[in-house]
């Protein structure tokens, strides 16, 4: 089996990379809604991430803050937008 | 994409299925079923294995063929610690090793055949399966299931099934929120998840469908559940699932696991533990338990009904409100490859929360009309 894309990234919207303003710790994320969130992590942002420590089945709040945000800056497009 | 490539018919891919089973723990079933002083017949991974206990307690698993002539172990007699094969009596360790042949002054070279690595834990049994025949690392584990060794929880309640596709569709209801509603009459409300390592999630909230939902026996009605499902590995899903009641709420945890029995079949298992409570004393955590098995060998057959006609697809098209099957593959893959060979996106976090708005729109619609159309035919609701 040979790892695919995922066609939704290639033919809609990419992930971007956004920073988490708390721990600077760099992420690609892509929002298909206001609502929607996909996260891919790195190594790096793991190991910077203080939430991650406490609950991996949460979503880093400061994380999620500086996603939304990036949404507002209009760095970060949404899909349905 | 330009006008004329979005025109085009979507043609369906599937790469041949590949001859090789994943790394990881594999669960066999309760190890009450193996520990009876016989061998066993389990065909996994491509191969016939022999299951056996011996007289030291021991849970042994062997290829079950006999290096001597090809006798099948699984139909001999277990000997002190050893299996001896039923063709010459050859015995054979539970290290792999031929300790002794009855009828000969010693053991010839290369006297050893293939061992897998066994886990004992929570009255379950683990095999260790690795292609290139590492042992399992240290930080590759089985969560502990506190409620098992727990007089506050009743005893596994555990099925078997045996599925002929391969088990990649198992794998697939990780991510796929929709069919809950169309194959298993549910109705998501609340669905995320998350791959770390080698580890994927599932969390799910859900509610009772109104054109669904009847009052159980004692007349309480289910409002909904939560479940937080874990798969540890390619094959063994943890699921703490929580029906909530009116005014209080029924933990269970749920088991679904499997083994491949080659690459066109699988056994697929269940297993199902209960919290007593107040509403839940006695007997009645039992019958809870029976009862919830049962609704999840009904949702393993209606899984089933679909995979037995459906396609493989390595391309599926999905829309924004699927789930991330490509990112799950990408996870999965990580056990069909060498250990070395693994790349860091295959184990890297990765989260996805869907947008159930829609979702939820329209589910909330067509159970309303469901709900309609039976009044309209005059039956009950
Ligand atoms: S084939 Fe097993 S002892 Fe001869
Ligand atoms: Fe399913």
């Amino acid at each position: 089996m040979t790892v695919r894309q995922d066609d939704r990234l290639t033919d809609g919207m990419p992930m971007r990379p956004v920073r988490c303003r708390r721990c600077d710790g760099l992420v690609l994320a892509r929002k298909s809604s206001w609502e929607q969130t996909s996260i891919q992590w790195t190594e790096e942002a793991m190991a910077a991430c203080p939430s991650l420590a406490d609950d991996r089945h949460a979503t880093c709040p400061a994380l999620l803050s500086a996603i939304r945000e990036a949404v507002l800056n209009g760095e970060l497009k949404i899909v349905d937008a | 994409m330009t006008a004329a490539e979005s025109d085009a018919i979507r043609v369906i891919e599937a790469e041949a299925i590949p001859a090789r089973f994943a790394r990881g723990w594999h669960c066999l079933g309760p190890a009450e079923k193996f520990s009876d002083g016989r061998p066993h017949t389990v065909n996994a991974f491509g191969q016939k294995l022999v299951v056996f206990r011996g007289a030291n307690g021991n849970l042994n698993v062997l290829d079950a063929y006999c290096r001597h002539m090809g006798g099948d172990l699984s139909q001999g007699t277990v000997k002190g610690d050893e299996i001896a094969c039923p063709f010459h009596d050859w015995r054979w360790g539970g290290d792999g090793r031929c300790k002794k042949i009855p009828y000969s002054r010693r053991v010839p070279l290369r006297a050893r055949t293939a061992a897998w690595p066994t886990l004992l834990q929570d009255e379950l049994l683990f095999v260790w399966n690795d292609p290139e025949g590492n042992p399992p690392p240290a930080d590759v584990t089985i969560p502990r299931i506190e409620g098992v060794t727990s007089d506050e929880w009743t005893d596994w309640l555990w099925t078997e099934t045996v599925v002929h596709t391969n088990c990649r569709e198992v794998i697939d209801n990780v991510v796929d929120m929709a069919h809950f509603f169309y194959i298993h009459h549910s109705f998501p409300t609340y669905f995320k998840n998350i791959f770390e390592g080698h580890t994927a999630t599932q969390i799910m909230k859900g509610k009772t469908r109104p054109d669904i939902a009847r009052p159980d026996a004692e007349g309480n009605t289910m409002l909904g559940n939560t479940s937080v499902a874990t798969y540890h590995g390619p094959a063994f899903m943890v699921d703490e699932l929580t029906y909530h009641y009116q005014g209080f709420d029924l933990e269970s945890v749920l088991i679904n696991s499997h083994y491949p029995i080659d690459e066109h079949s699988f056994s697929l298992h269940s297993g199902i533990i209960v919290r007593r409570s107040e509403q839940l004393k006695g007997p009645a955590a039992e019958v809870t338990a029976r009862k919830l098995s049962g609704f999840i060998q009904r949702g393993f057959e209606q899984d089933i009904a679909v995979w037995r006609t459906k396609t493989r697809i390595d391309n599926p098209l999905l829309c924004e409100e699927d789930g991330p099957v490509y990112q799950l593959r990408r996870w999965y893959e990580q056990f069909y490859t060498d250990a070395a060979e693994v790349t860091p996106e295959m184990t890297g976090r990765f989260e996805y929360e869907i947008d159930t708005t829609r979702p939820v729109e329209a589910w909330t619609r067509e159970t309303e009309e469901n709900l309609a159309r039976r009044a309209a035919e005059g039956q009950p609701a």
